[in-house]
C-alpha cells in the first residue's frame, strides 16, 4: 500500500439524490493511491451511485470529490464538464461491470482495443497491445470470438483486459464478479488484482461479496447512502 | 459465550436482584439452556470482588437473592470494551457476537458499530486466508477455502443482523 | 390464448407504451397514405372517363371521290390532308342525328391549353353533348367553371370575346377536374365547315384512352408500385419497432412456461392492437386529409373531392389486410428469431445474406430487357407479352434491390471493417456485418425512394430534352402569333384584318403572306410569298432586295430547327395569289399575344386559331408521359418523405435496441461526438452503398421501360429536378438521421441505464 497522505481520490460530504431517493447522504471516503479497496454493503445502499460520483460518470448534489493522480494538480471531478469527465474517464479511469458490457457484435480483440482508438492509437498497435493483455488473462486463443460465445468468467476477463489496456491511473468495478461462481471468480480476481497491483493501479471495486473484497487491501461499508459507523474516517 | 460479562452487561442496564437478572438472562439467551442459580450468584460475587459491581439497598445482610447489584464505573468500562473489541473468528464466536449485540441493543449502545469492527476483524482474517492462498499448494488452497467460508458464513449472519437492528431493538425494548 | 399473459405483454413499461404509439403512428400514416394513393388512383380513372368523350374524333364530313381505295378504308385517319385527293370533296349534310363538330388543336390562352369544341347542330337535333345537353346556339357558348371564371377575370378582348356569350356552365361529370378548361361553342355551319377541320359526330366515345390504354395503364401501375412499396416499407418497418427490448420480454414470457407458438401469437396480438387502431386512425384521417390532397394538382387539374373517396369496401380491406400482415409478419420474426428462455440465440444473430439474395434483382432487369427487344419487334404476342414484363420486372426490380441491398452491405461493411481506423468505424462496420440486413432496412426506403426518383427523372427526361424556342432569324418569333387563312377569303378581308390587329396595343405588325390557294385547298403549294419590307418583322436578317420574297412554308412547322432561307422571286403583285396565312408580332407580354389569338380566332376568315412556337410544348405527343411525370414527382415526394420517417424510425430504433451497451460506452468515456459518428456510419454505409446502384438501376430501368413502351423514345441526362431530388433526399436522410442524436443524448446517459 502506498503510504503517500494525499489520497488520489477523496470524497467529502458527497450527497447525491435520485428524485425522492437519498442514494448519498454525507459520504466522506479516501482512497489511496495504489490500494485496493472494496465498497461493500447491502444492495441499495448507494455504491453504484458512491461509485459513479468518485468516477465522475454522476455529478453529485452537494460534496466534492477530488482526484489528485501523481504529479498533476488536484482536480475536482465534480466541477469539470461533460466533455472533460468524459475525457479524464477516458484516460484515466477504467471500468468494469457485472455483464452485459461488451459490444455483442465485436470479437473479444476488438472489443478490447476499442478504448486505445478512442485515445487516438492506431489500429495495429492497439490490437498489439490488446493481444499481449488478453494473453496475460488467458484469453490468447479467445480473441477472435464474439462475446456471446464466451463463458461468463472469459467475458468477465474480456473485460477486465479493456478496462486495462489504456493503463488507467483508478479501475472502477462494480460487482466484476457478480454474475460468476466462485471459482471463475476467484480466476478473475486473481489475474485482475495480479496486472492491477503490478501496475500500482489504484482499485475501487463495489462488491457485496466478502470472499470477492478480501482481494482488497481494505473495506468500506456503505448503508443508507453512508459509510457504516466502524469504517469512517477518524474526524 | 460470555457469561459473566454478558451478567455484567445485563446489569448495565439497570440496578436488580440476582434473581431478576437470571430470569433476563434466560428471556434473552437462555432458549437452549437456562442459567443456573449457583452460577449467577459465583458470578455476582467474583465481579462484587473484582469491583465490577457493588450490591445496594437496605437488606445488605439478606442472602444473595435478597442482594440488589449495580454495576460500577469500572464495571461499564469493562462492558464497552468487552462490546467493542471484536473476537477472533472462530466456531465459538457467534454466540458471544450475539450476546454482544443483544446487550449493547440493551444498553442502548452503538450495536452497528460493534458489528461493523467484528467484521472488519473476519475481513482482516479473510484477507490473511486470501493472500495465503496465493502460490499456495491445492490442499492449503482448500483449508484456506475452508476458513474462509466459515468466516463468510459469519459474515452473513452479521450483514443479515445489522439489517435487522431496527427491528431487533423494537422487539427487544417490548419484550 | 392466455388472456394473462397478454396482458402482461401489452401493458408493460412506459417504453412499451411508446412502441405501441410508434406503430400505431406509423400504421396510421400508411393507410391513410394507402387510401388517399388508392383514391388517387380511382379518381384518375374517373378522371378519364368523364373526360373520355373529348376524345371524341367523329367521322368525315365530305366524301372525297377518288382515290376510291382511301375512301373505302375504314381505318382512315380523319386528320389526313384532304388536299392529297384531287378532286373537289362533297359535303355530307347534317341530320338530326349528326352534328358538325370542330375541334380545336391548340386553343391557348396563357400557357393553358383549352379543350375547345365548336358545333353546328340542326334545330332538331337529337345529339347531346356530354355536360351541356343540346348544342349551343351559334354565338353561345357553355364553359366549365375554371374557364368561366377566367374568362371574367381576364379583360374581354385577351379570351372571352373568342367565344361569344355565356350559355350555362358544362356540367362536373364531363369535366376532368375542377381546373378543366373546357368549352363548347355554337358556330354557324358554314364557318365550321370552312375551316377545314370538321368532323361529323353521332355519339360520343366512352373510351378514355383510345390507342394508348395499355401505355397509360402500364405507365400508371408502375406508378402505383412505385408509390406502394415505400408505404408498405414504411409499415413493415414501424411493426419491428423495438425488437430487442421485445425479444428479451418474450424470453422471460419462455422461462415461465410460454411455448414458442404461444409467444409467437402473443407478438401477433401485440402487433395487431396497435395496427388496428393505427389503421383505423388512418381511416379517419384519409377521410379528414380528403379536401387537402384533393387541391394537389395531378395532370393538370386537382381532383374533385368525390374522386378521392374509396368507399368503405376499400378501407375495410386495406385495415385489413394491413393488419393482417403486420400480425402475421411478426408472429413469423418472432418465431425466426429463434427465443429461447434464456434469451435469443446469441451465437448466429442474424443469418448472413448469400448471393443468391442477387436473383429477384436481375430476374427483374431480364425481364425488363425482354421487353425492351420485344418491343422491336412488333407482333400479336410481344404486345401481349409487354405489359406483363414490364410491370414485373419493374416490381421484380424494387424487391430485387431491397432484397440484394443487405448482401452488398455486407460485402462494403467486410471491406470497410478490415481498414477501419477509428472506434466509431470499427464499432459500425462490424455491427453492419454482423446485422446486414438490419442496417440496411432503416436504409431501404430510401433507397427504394431514389431508384424511384430516377426511374421518373431518367423517364420524363424524354420530354425535358425540347430546347425552349429562342429567336432566331429564319424561324418564326417566340413572340409571333401565326394563323392559316381559310378558303375564300380575300385580300380585302385580310388587309383590314391587319389593320384592326396593328390597333390592338402591344401588337406591333402583322404581315400577310399569299400563296397560290388557301392550304386546305387542293391547289395549294409551298411558297409563302410576302412584302420585303414586312420580312424584318418575322426576324429575318438577311432579305433579298426584290419588292415581293418568298420562303418555304415549313417556316411555319413549329418541328422545324433549319433556318427557313427568304428567296427572292420577280413578281411584284400577289393578283395571282390569295392570302394564306396571317403573322402577327407582338411585345411578348401574355395580354398581348392573347389578345392577337382572340383578335385572328373571332375574324371568322382563319383557318388554324392562332399559335405562337411554344404552344408546342402544351400539346406535344408526349404529354401524355410529362402529365404522368407531375405524378411522378408527387409520388417521389411522398417515397422520399416516408423514406425519411422510415430512416428516422430505424436509426432510433436501432439506438434504443442498444441503449445499454452505447451508454455503457459513454461511461467508459467515448464523447457523444463518436457515437453520433457511429450512427451515422451506420446510416451512411447501407445507404451509399446501395444508393449509387439505385441510381444506375434507375436510369437503366427507365431506358429499358421506355423502349419498351415505344422505342421512338430517347433518354437524356436528367434534368435539374432530378438532382434537386436527389439533393433533397440525401439532405432529409441526413437531417432523419441527425433528428435521432437528441436521443442519443437522452437515452445513453451513462446514469440513465444501471449496469448493477
Ligand atoms: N438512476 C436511478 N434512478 C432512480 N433511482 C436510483 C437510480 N440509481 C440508483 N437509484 C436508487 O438509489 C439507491 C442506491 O442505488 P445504488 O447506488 O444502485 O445501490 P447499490 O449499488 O448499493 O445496490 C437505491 O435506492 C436505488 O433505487
Ligand atoms: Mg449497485
Amino acid at each position: 500500500m502506498n503510504t503517500t497522505n494525499t489520497p488520489i481520490l477523496s470524497a467529502r460530504d458527497l450527497r447525491h439524490s435520485f428524485g425522492p431517493t437519498d442514494a448519498l447522504r454525507g459520504i466522506d471516503l479516501d482512497v489511496q493511491a495504489g490500494e485496493v479497496l472494496a465498497v461493500m454493503g447491502p444492495s441499495g445502499s448507494g455504491k453504484s451511485t458512491l461509485l459513479h460520483c468518485l468516477a465522475g460518470v454522476l455529478t453529485p448534489d452537494s460534496g466534492t470529490v477530488t482526484y489528485s493522480p501523481a504529479n498533476q494538480a488536484p482536480r475536482d471531478v465534480g466541477g469539470l464538464n461533460e466533455q472533460e469527465r468524459s475525457r479524464l474517464r477516458l484516460t484515466d479511469f477504467g471500468f468494469v461491470f457485472q455483464f452485459g458490457q461488451l459490444l455483442p457484435e465485436l470479437n473479444a480483440l476488438d472489443n478490447v482495443s476499442i478504448p486505445l482508438l478512442l485515445a487516438g492509437i492506431k489500429r495495429p498497435e492497439a490490437l498489439r497491445r490488446s493481444t499481449v493483455l488478453l494473453e496475460r488473462l488467458d484469453l490468447g486463443s479467445m480473441s477472435g470470438k464474439l462475446p456471446g460465445e464466451l463463458s461468463g468468467g472469459q467475458a468477465q476477463r474480456v473485460a477486465v483486459a479493456r478496462a486495462l489496456v489504456t493503463a488507467p491511473t483508478v479501475l472502477f468495478a462494480d460487482e466484476p464478479t457478480g454474475s460468476l461462481d466462485s471459482l471463475a471468480s476467484e480466476n478473475v480476481l486473481t489475474l485482475m488484482l495480479e496486472l492491477v497491483r503490478e501496475a500500482g493501479t489504484t482499485v475501487v471495486m463495489v462488491t457485496h461479496d466478502p470472499r470477492s473484497a478480501a482481494y482488497a487491501d481494505r473495506e468500506v461499508i456503505v448503508r443508507d447512502g453512508a459509510i457504516s459507523a466502524g469504517y469512517r474516517i477518524p474526524a | 459465550m460470555n457469561n459473566s460479562l454478558t451478567l455484567l452487561g445485563l446489569l448495565g442496564r439497570e440496578p436488580s436482584y440476582g434473581y431478576d437478572l437470571k430470569h433476563s438472562y434466560d428471556r434473552y439467551f437462555g432458549i437452549e439452556k437456562a442459567l443456573a442459580f449457583g452460577q449467577v450468584y459465583a458470578t455476582l460475587a467474583r465481579m462484587v470482588r473484582d469491583e465490577l459491581i457493588r450490591a445496594v439497598g437496605e437488606e445488605t445482610g439478606g442472602g444473595p437473592d435478597r442482594k440488589k447489584y449495580e454495576i460500577t464505573a469500572t464495571g461499564q468500562d469493562k462492558v464497552r470494551s468487552w462490546l467493542f473489541t471484536p473476537d477472533t473468528p472462530s466456531e465459538t464466536l457467534q454466540s458471544d457476537l450475539f450476546a454482544k449485540t443483544v446487550i449493547a441493543l440493551l444498553l442502548e449502545d452503538d450495536a452497528d458499530r460493534l458489528l461493523d469492527l467484528q467484521r472488519a476483524e473476519h475481513m482482516a482474517r479473510m484477507r490473511e486466508l486470501t493472500r495465503a492462498k496465493k502460490d499456495a499448494q491445492l490442499l492449503q488452497v482448500l483449508m484456506c477455502d475452508h476458513g474462509l467460508f466459515h468466516i463468510e458464513a459469519d459474515l452473513r449472519w452479521i450483514d443479515l443482523t445489522t439489517a435487522r437492528l431496527t427491528q431487533l431493538k423494537k422487539e427487544l425494548q417490548h419484550a | 390464448m392466455n388472456s394473462v399473459l397478454l396482458k402482461l405483454t401489452i401493458t408493460g413499461s412506459r417504453s412499451a407504451y411508446g412502441r405501441l404509439a410508434g406503430i400505431a403512428a406509423g400504421v396510421a400514416v400508411g393507410v391513410c397514405m394507402l387510401l388517399l394513393l388508392w383514391g388517387g388512383a380511382n379518381g384518375l380513372n374517373a378522371r378519364d372517363d368523364r373526360g373520355a368523350w373529348l376524345r371524341e374524333t367523329g367521322t368525315p364530313s365530305a366524301t372525297y371521290p377518288t382515290p376510291p381505295s382511301a375512301a373505302a378504308d375504314p381505318d382512315i385517319d380523319p386528320d389526313t390532308d384532304p388536299a392529297a385527293t384531287s378532286e373537289a370533296p362533297t359535303p355530307i349534310p347534317l341530320t338530326t342525328d349528326a352534328v358538325l363538330m370542330r375541334s380545336n388543336p391548340v386553343e391557348v390562352f396563357r400557357d393553358q391549353l383549352i379543350n375547345r369544341r365548336d358545333f353546328a347542330a340542326l334545330d332538331t337535333t337529337t345529339v347531346s353533348i356530354p355536360g351541356v345537353g343540346a348544342p349551343p346556339a351559334p354565338g353561345e357558348y357553355y364553359a366549365s367553371p375554371a374557364l368561366q371564371q377566367l374568362i371574367d377575370s381576364t379583360p374581354r378582348d385577351e379570351l372571352g370575346d373568342r367565344y361569344g356569350t355565356f350559355a350555362g356552365t358544362i356540367d362536373d361529370s364531363a369535366l376532368p377536374g375542377p381546373d378543366s378548361l373546357v368549352i363548347v361553342t355554337g358556330a354557324p355551319e358554314a364557318e365550321i365547315r370552312n375551316s377545314g377541320l370538321n368532323f361529323l359526330v353521332t355519339g360520343f366515345t366512352t373510351d378514355p384512352y383510345g390507342g394508348n390504354a395499355a401505355t397509360y395503364t402500364t405507365v400508371l401501375s408502375i406508378g402505383a408500385i412505385a408509390v406502394f412499396f415505400p408505404v408498405l416499407l414504411l409499415i413493415s418497418i414501424v411493426t419491428g419497432l423495438g425488437a430487442a427490448e421485445r425479444r428479451e420480454r418474450f424470453s422471460t414470457l419462455r422461462l415461465i412456461g410460454a411455448s414458442p407458438r404461444v409467444v409467437a401469437r402473443i407478438a401477433a396480438a401485440e402487433t395487431a392492437i396497435p395496427s388496428l387502431i393505427g389503421a383505423v386512425a388512418g381511416v379517419v384521417l384519409a377521410v379528414l386529409l380528403r379536401p387537402v390532397a384533393a387541391q394537389l394538382p395531378v395532370n393538370g387539374t386537382r381532383m374533385f373531392i368525390s374522386d378521392l373517396t374509396t368507399g368503405w369496401v376499400a378501407g375495410l380491406i386495406v385495415v385489413t389486410v394491413v393488419v393482417a400482415a403486420a400480425a402475421v409478419t411478426a408472429a413469423y420474426r418472432t418465431s425466426r428469431a429463434g427465443i429461447g428462455p434464456l434469451g435469443v440465440t446469441q451465437s448466429a444473430p442474424e443469418t448472413l445474406p448469400r448471393t443468391r439474395r442477387l436473383l429477384p434483382l436481375l430476374g427483374g432487369l431480364a425481364a425488363l430487357v425482354l421487353a425492351a427487344l420485344l418491343s422491336r419487334t412488333a407482333n400479336d404476342l410481344s404486345a401481349q407479352l409487354q405489359t406483363p414484363l414490364l410491370l414485373g420486372g419493374f416490381a421484380f426490380t424494387l424487391v430485387g434491390i431491397i432484397a440484394a441491398g443487405p448482401w452488398l452491405t455486407l460485402l462494403v461493411s467486410r471491406i470497410g471493417a478490415r481498414r477501419a481506423h477509428s472506434a466509431a468505424a470499427v464499432i459500425a462496420l462490424t455491427r453492419i456485418q454482423r446485422t446486414p440486413a438490419a442496417t440496411f432496412r432503416s436504409v431501404s426506403g430510401l433507397v427504394i425512394a431514389v431508384f424511384v426518383v430516377s426511374v421518373f427523372a431518367g423517364a420524363s427526361s424524354v420530354i425535358e430534352t425540347r430546347p425552349t424556342p429562342t429567336a432566331t432569324p429564319g424561324l418564326p418569333q417566340p413572340t409571333s402569333v401565326t394563323s392559316t387563312i381559310s378558303t375564300g377569303t380575300t385580300t380585302t378581308d385580310t388587309t383590314s384584318m391587319k389593320d384592326r390587329l396593328e390597333q390592338l396595343p402591344g401588337i406591333r405588325h402583322a404581315t400577310i403572306g399569299y400563296g397560290a390557294a388557301a392550304f386546305t385547298e387542293i391547289g395549294a403549294e409551298r411558297e409563302i410569298y410576302l412584302r420585303a419590307e414586312d420580312a424584318p418583322s418575322l426576324g429575318f436578317t438577311s432579305i433579298p432586295t426584290t419588292d415581293v420574297v418568298t420562303l418555304d412554308m415549313s417556316f411555319l412547322d413549329t418541328w422545324t430547327t433549319t433556318p427557313v432561307p427568304l428567296l427572292p422571286t420577280p413578281t411584284t403583285t400577289f393578283d395571282r395569289f390569295v392570302p394564306v396565312v396571317i403573322m402577327v408580332d407582338t411585345d411578348g407580354t401574355p395580354g398581348a399575344v392573347d389578345r392577337a389569338r382572340t383578335a385572328l380566332n373571332t375574324s371568322g376568315i382563319t383557318g388554324t386559331p392562332g399559335t405562337t412556337p411554344t404552344d408546342l410544348e402544351l400539346q406535344s405527343s408526349a404529354r401524355l408521359v410529362q402529365g404522368l411525370a407531375v405524378l411522378a414527382y408527387l409520388g417521389m415526394v411522398i417515397a422520399v418523405v416516408i423514406a425519411g420517417v422510415s430512416l428516422a424510425v430505424g436509426t432510433a430504433s436501432a439506438i434504443l435496441d442498444r441503449k445499454k451497451v452505447l451508454g455503457l460506452m459513454r461511461l467508459m468515456g467515448m464523447p457523444t461526438s463518436t457515437l453520433r459518428r457511429i450512427i451515422l456510419q451506420e446510416a451512411a454505409v447501407p445507404l451509399l452503398t446501395v444508393l449509387t446502384l439505385s441510381i444506375g438501376l434507375g436510369f437503366l430501368v427507365a431506358w429499358l421501360m421506355i423502349t419498351g413502351i415505344d422505342d421512338s423514345y430517347t433518354l437524356t441526362w436528367p434534368g435539374t429536378d432530378y438532382f434537386i431530388a436527389l439533393v433533397i433526399s440525401l439532405t432529409l436522410a441526413l437531417a432523419a438521421v441527425v433528428a435521432t442524436f437528441g436521443l442519443i443524448q437522452r437515452n445513453t446517459t451513462p446514469t440513465t441505464t444501471r449496469f448493477a
